[in-house]
């Protein structure tokens, strides 16, 4: 059975749609991630238009944080002042990225940047949770605990504009935040991202942030920036499509359910693997996509009317 | 639902040739084909008879050809050019109003001669001039070489047979009883929405006997088509619905798992 959707103007089978939500929505579930970074690549496989695929990921993602974050605001693991502080850069990010995308589009490079764009950020991805979950199943092996730093300074409490942030019991300069917020922002709009997996680090390591509230926060602030992201596409380049995103969002949601059951009865680390190994093989089949000789070297796309 | 379209033709071509009184009868299965929610395709049917004089039999010499032409549209043709080991696209050319899909179908193979003499053909850079590609604008940018020009001609024909979008058959037509003939021509859930018109040609001994055209429809209709419009007349209030629509499920989502896993 399949559905035509309207904004793709393309029709698609409604199981593939369903399963590709359902699985990724799992693999955020289980390990916490937004997913965006896999939904993505995985729908401009299946033939969905580049930013359609991009656009849409954000509405998705809207709904995926939003399920995210109820169980850490409820716990009180966010920083809501450090996520308003975040958004404030992520807001003109955002609107700086939808402006490279729609250019992109108009001069016909916006396959390639994504592509690459992907390339390196699953290569990254891949590969550190590969290296990370290597070492905790080594770790485990040898009986051995991982002792963590608690608390870091370095040139994020040296700069002027210093805010107290009580929750995450910081007192620094609103400006590294900021600066975290419009990258995050621009990578947000042109990839269709939450982001969190630059953004994750980026608290813990630049700003110091305390690894509990670390998580509930970007969440919090990634329904804000990709509910931006989706508005900006929707009015700019007209690519949110509400049947894909109603599909998706749907099966994501229940999918990262069973992934959050799942999360609580398996073992984490052999899993990570595997899933660090899935998203080396995505950025494989980019960078193939990008380097073999294709065998049609044109490629036709209809210059739509905007009224 | 289905809409009858008969026509009749008589064409008498004078009582000094009676020998050549054929007739086209022809008619369609629809009007409109409409793309909602499930439409994957469509496969449209031409029908007529050749009504001939009873007194005379068919003329074995006489062909049908069946050509379906698409509405305009603006395409961007690109391409792919390696930098340093990636394949990245390079030229891009923009050609207007050409069509967004074709279709010729013929009872018997046409030779190239008769398709140039009768201004009908689009698929082979050598009947180019039947399109008459003079007629498109065309925009090269930075394309002078004529040679290269004929590659992007070539490749927007090629690309657009690949999507199903342009065929040129002489196969798919069916004869019955050597008087009737049928056809089913497929329409792919890419075609463009707009009007089509369908051009018939009785062809007989080579030369262009009668000819009649009909148009239909391609419409978006439904819920696709109201999503469509109102994404375009109203991009924010659209991109808000799609968001509400995101946080409602994200939300309940949630809660709904949380009393579930209470239980």
């Amino acid at each position: 059975m399949s559905i035509y959707l309207p904004i793709a103007e393309l029709s698609v089978n409604i199981f593939l749609l369903l399963s590709l939500g359902g699985v990724v929505g799992f693999l955020s579930g289980m390990f916490g991630l937004g997913g965006g970074f896999l939904m993505t690549p995985l729908l401009i496989f299946i033939g969905i238009p580049t930013n359609v695929a991009v656009a849409t990921s954000a509405n998705q993602i809207v709904a995926s944080s939003i399920s995210g974050t109820l169980g850490h605001w409820r716990q009180g693991l966010v920083d809501f002042k450090m996520g308003g502080v975040l958004l404030i850069g992520a807001f003109f990010g955002s609107i700086l990225g939808v402006w490279i995308f729609s250019r992109l589009v108009a001069i016909g490079q916006i396959d390639t940047v994504i592509s690459i764009l992907y390339f390196a950020l699953l290569t990254g991805i891949g590969l550190s949770m590969l290296i990370e979950s290597s070492k905790v199943i080594r770790d485990r092996i040898r009986r051995k605990s991982v002792k963590r730093k608690i608390h870091y300074h370095n040139w994020a409490h040296r700069l002027p504009f210093k805010v107290r942030f009580y929750k995450s019991k910081l007192y620094i300069s609103i400006i590294p935040p900021i600066i975290i917020g419009f990258v995050i922002g621009i990578l947000s709009a042109t990839m269709g991202i939450g982001g969190a997996f630059i953004l994750i680090p980026a608290m813990i390591y630049f700003l110091g942030m305390p690894t509990s509230k670390v998580i509930g926060t970007s969440l919090f602030q990634i329904i804000f920036i990709t509910a931006l992201v989706t508005i900006l596409h929707a009015t700019t380049t007209f690519a949110v499509d509400a049947v894909l995103a109603f599909f998706l969002i749907l099966s994501s949601v229940v999918g990262a359910q069973v992934g959050v059951l799942a999360a609580n009865k398996l073992r984490g680390e052999e899993i990570r693997a595997l899933l660090a190994i899935i998203v080396l093989g995505v950025a494989t089949k980019i960078a193939l996509d990008l380097l073999v000789e294709p065998n049609e070297i044109f490629n036709l796309s209809v210059i739509r009317l905007v009224f | 639902m289905i809409k009858q379209l008969i026509i009749l033709f008589y064409f008498l071509t004078g009582v000094l040739t009676p020998s050549i009184s054929i007739a086209l009868v022809i008619g369609s299965d629809q009007e409109e084909i409409y793309i909602d929610a499930n439409f994957s395709g469509e496969e449209l049917l031409v029908f007529g008879a050749f009504y001939s004089d009873p007194s005379q039999s068919r003329d074995s010499k006489s062909d049908i050809l069946i050509e379906v032409v698409g509405p305009p549209e603006d395409v961007a043709l690109r391409k792919k050019d390696s930098y340093f080991g990636f394949w990245l696209n390079s030229k891009s050319v923009t050609f207007r109003d050409v069509p967004g899909f074709y279709y010729l179908s013929s009872t018997s193979e046409l030779t190239d001669e008769f398709l140039t003499n009768n201004q009908i053909g689009l698929l082979e850079r050598e009947k180019s001039e039947m399109i008459d590609w003079s007629s498109l604008t065309t925009d090269w940018g930075s394309i002078i070489n004529e040679k290269e020009k004929e590659e992007f001609y070539n490749a927007l024909i090629r690309t657009k047979q690949n999507d199903n979008l342009y065929k040129q058959v002489s196969d798919e037509i069916e004869i019955i009883d050597g008087n009737l003939f049928r056809s089913y021509i497929d329409i792919p859930n890419t075609v463009p929405v707009g009007e089509y018109t369908v051009n018939l040609h009785l062809i007989i001994d080579n030369e262009v006997s009668q000819e009649y055209s009909y148009n239909f429809m391609v419409t978006r209709v439904g819920i696709e088509e109201a999503i469509y419009s109102f994404s375009k007349n109203y991009p924010f209030f659209y991109g808000l619905i799609s968001l509400i629509i995101a946080i409602i499920i994200g939300w309940s989502g949630a809660e709904i798992f949380k009393r579930f896993r209470r239980i």
